[in-house]
């Protein structure tokens, strides 16, 4: 178990100099080079401002020397300086991340609680009315595209009744954002019923084939109860598809929802990013994308721990 | 200036549109939510009930533009910080130009509200004369030193670091600035060059905005001299530069703090949203005994994001927005507004004073301009914009059609007869089929229009246009703006209906303003990919209030994107710069427009609404400035 989670870790900890590599060189991919692409957000600048930020990017340097430069900045905690938004790309990640954390953490927490033990039920009462009303419903939700249902939920309640907020919550910081519930609930909502459909759908899937597996019957055929079956056996082989989902929406819980965040007013991740890609803002993209980088890796990990928690099998293999 | 930035950079109509048709599309609701949405439809909530006596006092929340904020406080901007949202929504609020323009809703010198009264000219040497008795909130008296300042600042680094720089205007238009000896509110500069005092005024002038003797440092606590010597002010720029620049520290900055104007800003939150408190030294009139005391600036994503604010209300309720142009109701009369879908508020369309129009590339290397340089093709051009259609259309019945070279919204005294009565080409396909006819082009159902007969002559396609030159035209639109989507379509369409072929391409505000400026625009003769641009607006007359031609039709200058050049309108334009009074002055106006008008040298388009404001009941806002700039210390509220 440890030579694996030592041996992950040193791939992860590759893969992160991969990023930073490939998210430095987008600079060389920008019409007009890396200086344009720092420069493009002040275009007519050619003062002593100008001179700067040249000098602090290490502009006219070899790549590499500036790829180190850069590095070295980022590991001292400095991601750099938007000149189109006046503040460091730090405070800017600040501002941001909270937010994005706080509404796709929270949508995916809520996501999974529902969508496990509906896709389970269906499971058991596969074929019947309520199974394909299930279905039914978690078609809707994944077929039903965000800004429409976000749309909804905003005129029917918070527009015409009034209960909740029509935009997401503007309190600075993690705390202020989870506690302004009101605020919360719709951008919430919008997320967790499109990303619950699909959990439920594949944890529908993963316990209908658990139910009908041999280690299942052969638990039944030992006398185990009902719910030692229900519990150890279908529902940890059920859990495997979802966990690889959750893997796979990491980097869109760092990343941010563009679409959730445009509607409900939240300048989180996903927005600034979007923003900082059609303002040329150079430095936030970079900044932006290392840390979403990192968070898809590390949470990339995390994921393969609890593929080895959930299934023995896979530490068998490995070792 | 353009106008999505004040000065010399386009103006960011875009961000009004943003995916605004849902809101429709959801009222055909799927049936999971048929129930909650019948429930719904008792519950719309009333957050007013407004009197009319007017008392003080009170915090106005107003949302800021969707999807911008203001990003440069110091009011000295470089080229890319210097754009309305940094100028009206900020630094105007705090530091006041020493002269300000906008009178009951008219874009005119408002001396009332200005720091000096009107300039006094005495062949070259123009007299500036502060008003008595005006101080700074530190107490500090606004004197002739504070506009030297400014002016010092422009000698030394306006070239490269002042986004309203243009060659040959202000500073290197005038010459020996100095206060008049003995005298703390008198200052003199002599111009160089013939120019009418008129022009001067409005034009130049209206540029300067007084800085304290407190920003005349190059630290916290090193004092330094650019109120005397132009030497020292580059050092002075770089220490206002970099605080001008963080936004993180605006609200606490000691610098910031010093301010002429009703405001000072008192917050600013990582968010974007900044709080401002009244200036309780503001030392000029106030237009009511009542005003607000606190002022909120919020920033939105999108226009859908703030009309959703607007229209739920609850703890962070608006008192002024702004109604998205897919959302405005349809007004039952020309110049009326329709039943305003949020209850409890006033609506009100804002016009900006400007011009709003599309560049053709003149650009010598362009391929197609032998083309472009026939004035049949492009009047042919114009005939097919549909303005009517586009206003009653895509802007829902907000627009104003425009007439010729001169911005008509608001009319003014330096519109034409001509003018006044409208444009000269007026939608009118067949009148653009003949017109390329009656020149030699081979007009043809489905087939694109090409050129039969070469040649000079009258009834020829034109000095330089080739047998088979076909009319294919590249036109690059920005995206973000819903109207123009629609309108560019449209006139795509009314142009097929002629042979005109129109390519349209898309691309962001920034990247289509950043081709049509930097890559072929003015400053080089490279090939272009645009034959035709179109980014929503065109030009707002702020801060240089006189719509003379100089900026935006004068070979060679900044604003004429499309590289228009024509040595008559050249010196018609100078005929208005040197009028020596107002008569001579509104007479060659006229004698300008009304030669250029049939010229055609942009295509001309509505002028869309700047902001459909919406204003809740017990807030009175009067009449907003068609100069946009923003007076929350006009505001009070009534019970």
């Amino acid at each position: 178990m440890i030579t694996y989670l030592v041996r992950r870790l040193f791939q992860a900890l590759v893969v992160l100099v991969l990023v930073t590599v490939v998210v430095f060189g987008f600079r060389w991919l920008l019409p007009g080079g890396p200086a344009h692409a720092l420069l493009a957000a002040n275009p007519t600048a050619t003062g002593p401002g100008t001179a700067a930020l040249r000098r602090d990017y290490g502009l006219g340097s070899p790549a590499a020397v500036q790829y180190l430069a850069w590095l070295g900045q980022v590991l001292h905690g400095n991601l750099g300086f938007s000149t189109v938004q006046s503040t460091s790309v730090g405070s800017l990640l600040a501002a941001s991340l909270p937010r994005t954390l706080a509404l796709t953490l929270t949508a995916t927490v809520l996501a999974v609680a529902v969508a496990i033990p509906a896709g389970l039920a269906q499971g058991l009462i596969k074929g019947s009315v309520a199974d394909a009303a299930l279905r039914g419903l978690s078609y809707l939700g994944y077929g039903m595209p965000t800004f429409f249902l976000g749309s909804i939920l905003i005129l029917v309640f918070a527009v015409k009744l009034g209960w909740f907020g029509a935009e997401g919550p503007q309190a600075p910081g993690i705390a202020g954002v989870i506690t302004d519930w009101r605020d919360l609930t719709l951008p919430v909502l919008t997320l967790a019923i499109f990303t619950g459909a699909v959990f439920a759908r594949y944890a529908r899937a993963a316990a209908i084939e658990s139910l009908a597996s041999d280690y299942v019957r052969t638990a039944k055929g030992v006398g185990a109860g009902y719910r030692r079956v229900l519990v150890r056996h279908v529902l940890r082989n059920s859990l495997i598809p979802v966990i690889t989902l959750a893997g796979l929406s990491l980097p869109q819980i760092f990343g941010g929802a563009l679409i959730v965040e445009s509607l409900f007013n939240i300048e989180g991740m996903g927005w600034r990013l979007w923003q900082a890609a059609l303002k040329h803002d150079f430095p936030v993209l970079l900044g932006f994308i290392l840390v979403i980088g990192v968070g898809a890796v590390v949470g990339s990990l995390l994921a393969d721990i609890g593929y080895v928690i959930a299934d023995p099998r896979i530490r068998f293999t490995r070792q | 200036m353009w106008r999505a930035q004040r000065h010399r950079t386009p103006i960011a109509a875009g961000a009004r549109s943003g995916g605004l048709a849902r809101r429709r599309v959801a009222l055909g609701c799927v049936g999971l939510l048929t129930v909650a949405l019948a429930a719904a439809g008792c519950g719309s909530h009333n957050r007013s009930g407004a009197g009319n006596t007017p008392r003080n006092g009170g915090t106005a929340t107003y949302a800021l533009p969707a999807n911008v904020t203001p990003n440069y406080i110091f009011p000295f901007s470089p080229g890319v910080d210097f754009t309305v949202v940094n100028l009206d929504n900020l630094q105007m609020l705090m530091y006041r130009p020493l002269y300000w323009f906008g009178d009951n809703g008219l874009p005119y010198l408002n001396e009332k509200f200005s720091l000096a009264y009107k300039p006094q000219y005495n062949g070259q040497v123009v007299t500036i004369r502060i008003k008595p008795n005006l101080v700074w909130s530190n107490g500090e008296p606004i004197t002739a030193q504070n506009v030297v300042f400014w002016m010092n600042m422009m000698k030394a680094v306006g070239q490269t670091e002042w986004g309203g720089y243009i060659r040959g205007d202000l500073p290197d238009d005038v010459k020996n600035i100095h206060v008049v000896s003995g005298s703390q509110s008198e200052m003199q500069m002599t111009i160089i060059g013939k120019y009418s005092p008129q022009w001067f005024t409005n034009n130049q002038l209206s540029q300067i905005t007084p800085m304290p003797q407190y920003w005349d440092r190059t630290g916290p606590n090193r004092p330094s001299h650019c109120t005397q010597n132009v030497s020292d002010c580059a050092a002075v720029f770089n220490y206002l530069n970099r605080l001008g620049a963080d936004s993180a520290t605006w609200a606490t900055s000691p610098v910031w703090k010093v301010v002429d104007g009703p405001w000072q800003l008192t917050g600013y939150s990582s968010q974007g949203v900044l709080t401002f408190s009244f200036n309780n030294k503001y030392s000029l009139p106030l237009p009511h005994k009542y005003h607000i005391t606190k002022f909120r600036e919020i920033p939105f994503t999108t226009e859908q994001a703030e009309f959703n604010q607007l229209q739920a209300g609850g703890s962070q309720a608006l008192d002024v927005g702004y109604l998205p142009t897919v959302d405005a109701p349809v007004p039952l009369q020309p110049g009326s507004v329709g039943q305003n879908p949020v209850p409890n508020y006033n609506l009100q369309p804002v016009y900006t004073w400007g011009l709003s129009y599309m560049p053709i590339n003149f650009n010598p290397a362009d391929p197609q301009v032998a083309i472009f340089r026939q004035p049949y093709i492009r009047q042919a051009l114009q005939l097919l914009v549909n303005q009517p259609a586009i206003i009653q259309g895509a802007l829902h019945g907000y627009g104003k059609p425009s007439t010729g070279p001169v911005g008509n919204s608001p009319p003014t005294p330096y519109l034409s007869q001509q003018a006044r009565r409208g444009g000269l080409f007026q939608f009118n396909a067949p009148a653009a089929r003949k017109l390329l006819r009656d020149h030699g082009w081979d007009v043809r159902r489905g087939r694109t229009t090409t050129c039969a007969l070469p040649g000079a002559g009258p009834s020829q396609c034109g000095k330089g246009v080739g047998r088979g030159a076909a009319l294919s035209f590249k036109m690059m639109v920005a995206t973000g703006n819903a109207w123009v989507q629609s309108a560019v379509l449209q006139l795509a369409s009314n142009a097929s209906q002629v042979g005109i072929q129109i390519q349209l391409s898309y691309g962001t505000f920034n990247d289509i303003v950043g081709i049509a400026i930097g890559d072929c625009g003015p400053k080089k003769n490279a090939p272009c990919p645009w034959q035709i641009a179109d980014w929503g607006e065109g030009w707002s007359y702020v801060p240089d209030y006189l719509p003379t031609g100089d900026e935006l039709f004068g070979t060679g200058s900044i604003g004429n994107i499309g590289q228009y050049s024509d040595k008559y309108n050249d010196r018609l334009i100078k005929a208005t710069l040197q009028a020596p009074n107002k008569s001579a002055f509104l007479q060659a106006m006229y004698k300008w427009q009304d030669w250029l008008a049939p010229q055609v040298p942009v295509l001309l388009q509505p002028t869309a609404p700047a902001a459909l404001f919406e204003s809740i009941d017990n807030l009175r806002i009067g009449t907003q400035s068609p100069t946009l700039a923003l007076t929350p210390e006009d505001w009070y509220y009534v019970r």
